[in-house]
C-alpha cells in the first residue's frame, strides 16, 4: 500500500491521467511517424476492402467438389458427407455413368444458405473430392444464388464463387 | 397538486450495454432502483432440444453458438462430457493443446469483457487495444482449426488434426508481448481516478449471497471464494499445470476487474507451461465407427471464463444421440445476482453491473 503521503501526492497531482495520456500518446505517434513513409508499419488495421486479406491455411469456406486429372468427378456417393452434416445442406443422388465402375452422382445439392462451415462433411470425405475453398465473400443479392448444383444449378459446384462487384479478393 | 410515484423503465433489449438482446426491468425511485427483473428468451434457439436429434458427433457445432466468445470452452466441455459419458481416453499430447487453446480463449474472453466493460463505463482507449490482442489470437484460432468465432475446434476422442506447422510460433510471438499489453491496460484503468470511482463499492455482491445463487467464475472468486474447477476437480491436463487461482476479498466491480486482469496473466503461465511441456504422440484416440450410448447420465463441469459451465447427458441404449442434454450455462446462473446487486443503487452502477456480471446472451437464452 501506498504511504498517505503519497497517496495525498497522487489526488493534487493527477498521475493517472498523465499515464493515460502518455501512453495514447506512444502509440498515437509511432503510427504517425509510420504512416505513408514507406516504413515497416506496426498498426493493426487492415485496409481490407482496397487490400485483399490472407487467410491461414486451414480456414474453412465455401464447399466445392473436385474433378480429379481425367476431369472425373472424384465422388462416389458414399453419402458420408450428406449423413454428417448438422444442418442436412447436401443432397446426393446415387446413379450410373458409362464406363466408370465407381457410382456416380447424378445430383449433389448444396444448399449455401443453411451452411455453418464446419467442415464436418471435408473430414468425413474418405475420398478427397470434397474441400472448403478459401472464398468468405459469398453474399449475394438472390435466394437462389445461393443453391449450388454439378450441372444446371444457379452455381456450379466445381467451380469457386463468381467475384461479386463488391468483393475485390482475387479468384484463387 | 405534486405526487412521486415509482417509475418503471426497460433498459434494452436494444440498449448497447446489455451487450446483446437482454431487457432489465427497472422499477425507479427517483434515480434508485427498487425492483428489477432481467427478462430472457430474446435469443432463444432451443439448442438443447436440437442436441436431442443429432448424433454427438453433429451436435458439438451447436455448442459454438451458445457463448460465442468462448466457444473452444464449451467445445471442450461437449467434448470432455461425451468422452465421459463413453469411457474414452484422450492422448496426452492432445490433452495438452487443448489446454493451452482453452486458456487462449480465456483470454479472448477476458480482452473483450474487459474492453466492452471499460467502454460502457467511459473509458474508450483500452477497447481498442484489447481488441488488437484478441484480434491476434482470433488468427491462432484460425491457423488451428479453420474458424475465428465458430470453431468447433475439438473432437470426441482428441483433435482433428496436430497443431499446423507454425503456430507455436505464432503463440510464442503473442506469449512474448502480452505481459506488457497486460500492463498497458493496468496503466489506462487500474489507477484512474474516473474508473475507480465507477468501480470501487459498486454491485457488491458477498460470497454468501453469491453460493446462494450458484454464482461461480471470477464474481465468486471477486468474493473470496477460491472455487476454481480446474483445481477443485482437474480435468484436461490442469492437474499438472502450476498456477495460482486469482481471489480478492472485496466483492465489488473494482475487486473482479482485477481477478479477470490476474486470470489473463496465470492463463499467460498456463500457455507457456502447454508450449514447453507439449508432449509427442497421437492426438487421436481410437474411436468405433459409431458411437452407441449405453443407459447412463454423466455431468461434466469445466471453468469456462464465465464461470462453471457445466455438460449433463443422459444416454439411452444404443442411442447414438443423447437422449437428454442440459447446459449449465454459467451466464443464465450468474444473472441471477443482477437483482441483488443494483436494488438500492443508482440507475448508472446497472450498466456497471450488467458488464461485471460478464453475460452472454447467446449463453443465456441457449
Amino acid at each position: 500500500m501506498a504511504s498517505p503521503r503519497y497517496s495525498l501526492l497522487r489526488t493534487l497531482i493527477p498521475f493517472d491521467i498523465y499515464g493515460g495520456m502518455k501512453l495514447t500518446g506512444k502509440y498515437f505517434g509511432k503510427v504517425l511517424r509510420q504512416a505513408n513513409r514507406g516504413l515497416k508499419r506496426t498498426h493493426v488495421v487492415v485496409e481490407y476492402p482496397e487490400v485483399p486479406t490472407t487467410l491461414m491455411p486451414r480456414f474453412r469456406g465455401r464447399l466445392q467438389m473436385i474433378k480429379d486429372e481425367q476431369g472425373e468427378v472424384k465422388c462416389v456417393c458414399c453419402m458420408a458427407c450428406e449423413k454428417i452434416c448438422p444442418t442436412q445442406v447436401i443432397t446426393i443422388e446415387k446413379g450410373k455413368k458409362e464406363g466408370r465402375k465407381t457410382p456416380f452422382p447424378i445430383r449433389y445439392d448444396f444448399e449455401m444458405e443453411r451452411c455453418i462451415f464446419c467442415e464436418f462433411c471435408v473430414e468425413s470425405c474418405g475420398f478427397d473430392s470434397i474441400i472448403l475453398n478459401h472464398q468468405f465473400e459469398l453474399a449475394t443479392y438472390n435466394r437462389e444464388d445461393f443453391s449450388h448444383a454439378m450441372e444446371g444449378g444457379f452455381q456450379n459446384m466445381f467451380d469457386p464463387t463468381p467475384v461479386s462487384h463488391y468483393s475485390v479478393s482475387s479468384e484463387d | 397538486m405534486f405526487k412521486t410515484e415509482e417509475m418503471e423503465i426497460n433498459l434494452g433489449p436494444q440498449h448497447p450495454s446489455t451487450h446483446g438482446v437482454l431487457r432489465v426491468k427497472l422499477h425507479l425511485d427517483g434515480e434508485t432502483i427498487t425492483r428489477c427483473t432481467p427478462m430472457i428468451g430474446y435469443l432463444h434457439r432451443g439448442v438443447e432440444k436440437i442436441c436431442e436429434n443429432k448424433t454427438f458427433f453433429q451436435g458439438q457445432v451447436w455448442t459454438d453458438r451458445t457463448d460465442y466468445v468462448a466457444s473452444v470452452s464449451n467445445n471442450l466441455g461437449w467434448a470432455e462430457g461425451v468422452e465421459k459419458l463413453f469411457g474414452i481416453t484422450v492422448p496426452r499430447r492432445a490433452h495438452y493443446i487443448r489446454t493451452m487453446l482453452t486458456e487462449l480463449n480465456r483470454i479472448t474472453s477476458h480482452l473483450l469483457w474487459l474492453g466492452t466493460h471499460a467502454l460502457d463505463i467511459g473509458a474508450m482507449t483500452v477497447f481498442l487495444y484489447a481488441f488488437r490482442e484478441r484480434e491476434e489470437i482470433l488468427s491462432i484460432f484460425e491457423a488451428f482449426c479453420g474458424a475465428r468465432l465458430t470453431t468447433t475446434a475439438f473432437r470426441i476422442g482428441g483433435l482433428r488434426e496436430d497443431l499446423p506447422p507454425g503456430l507455436e510460433k505464432l503463440v510464442r510471438a503473442f506469449q512474448a508481448r502480452f505481459l506488457d499489453c497486460i500492463d498497458e491496460y493496468e496503466t489506462l484503468l487500474t489507477e484512474n481516478r474516473i474508473w475507480k470511482k465507477r468501480t470501487i463499492g459498486v454491485a457488491l455482491l458477498n460470497a454468501e449471497d453469491a453460493i446462494a445463487l450458484g454464482v461461480t467464475g471470477p464474481v465468486l472468486r471477486a468474493a473470496g471464494s477460491n472455487y476454481d474447477i480446474r483445481k477443485a476437480f482437474p480435468y484436461a491436463s490442469y492437474a499438472e499445470m502450476d498456477f495460482e487461482v486469482a481471489t480478492q476479498t472485496a466483492a465489488d466491480t473494482y475487486a473482479r476487474y482485477l481477478v479477470r486482469l490476474e486470470e489473463m496473466r496465470q492463463a499467460h503461465r498456463i500457455i507457456n507451461q502447454c508450449l514447453d511441456g507439449l508432449p509427442e504422440g497421437p492426438v487421436m484416440a481410437k474411436l468405433p465407427k459409431v458411437l452407441k450410448s449405453e443407459v447412463n447420465e454423466v455431468y461434466h463441469a469445466i471453468e469456462a471464463p464465465k464461470g462453471e459451465l457445466g455438460y449433463y447427458f443422459v444416454g439411452e441404449k444404443g442411442g447414438q444421440n443423447p437422449y437428454r442434454m442440459h447446459i449449465r450455462a454459467p451466464s443464465f446462473i450468474n444473472l441471477q445476482a443482477l437483482s441483488k446487486m443494483v436494488v438500492g443503487r443508482l440507475l448508472a452502477d446497472v450498466i456497471a453491473a450488467i458488464g461485471t456480471l460478464d453475460v452472454v446472451l447467446g449463453e443465456v437464452d441457449r
